[in-house]
């Protein structure tokens, strides 16, 4: 777990007794394809780490219509957004493929972890920073 | 080194894509993005390399389309 850990952009920077911590607090979760992560508009109440497979992005216009918007895959992080705004879901997940395998970080758990050790929290939120930056910059090439 | 990339297909006719791969992208190369299967056909960094990981973007096509356009270069 420590190996898939270290390739994904969100943990980069910290040493292994830090990512011990974030280890603790995660779990695993494994998706068939059409399974539903979460839903838009529903509480963010965690953020989620792919570590295999991929996850359809999905948007409700405000017509009513529905989209693929993004795919997200091995190594990608979402769900971050209401962690930091405490907002509802912007958008809805769903599994892209069979066996798709995500770690699921719960919110109180991660403020926490921030919160007692700042070290560690400073490191995650620049790269949180840094992955919304990564993905606006998708957004604007797309 | 780990590579992240963001894809975007070409003529935005389909979402595109982002996720970390273990080695480089190549021009020609194939990537799945969500069920369809594309050609890579243009590849820039992104935002500067940072312990360990490098930020790539991608521009993808149709198979076909991606040969018919490099074949007018001909």
């Amino acid at each position: 777990m420590k190996a898939i850990f270290k390739q994904v952009a969100l943990f980069h920077g910290l040493d292994d007794s830090q990512l011990d911590h974030l280890i603790e607090i995660s779990h695993k979760l494994t998706y068939h394809q059409d399974d539903i992560v979460f839903e838009q508009g529903s509480a963010g109440d965690a953020l989620y780490i792919i570590a295999d497979g991929q996850v359809g992005v999905k948007v409700n216009d405000t017509d009513g219509d529905s989209y693929v918007a993004l795919y997200l895959g091995k190594g990608q992080v979402f769900g971050e957004m209401a962690l930091i705004d405490q907002g509802t879901r912007s958008a809805t997940i769903i599994a892209a493929e069979d066996h798709t395998e995500i770690y699921r970080i719960s919110t109180q758990d991660f403020i926490t972890l921030c919160t007692q050790r700042p070290d560690i929290g400073y490191i995650l939120m620049r790269n949180i920073a840094q992955d919304l930056s990564f993905k606006l910059r998708h957004r604007s090439a797309d | 080194m780990i590579y992240k990339v963001s894809y975007v297909v070409k003529d935005g006719d389909f979402p595109g894509g982002i996720r970390n791969e273990t080695e480089r992208p190549m021009v020609g190369s194939l990537v799945k993005i969500g069920p369809r299967t594309f050609e890579i056909i243009e590849i820039h960094e992104m935002m500067p390399p940072r312990d360990g990981f490098q930020f790539l973007h991608a521009l993808v096509a149709e198979p076909s389309e991606a040969k018919s356009s490099a074949d007018s270069y001909f």
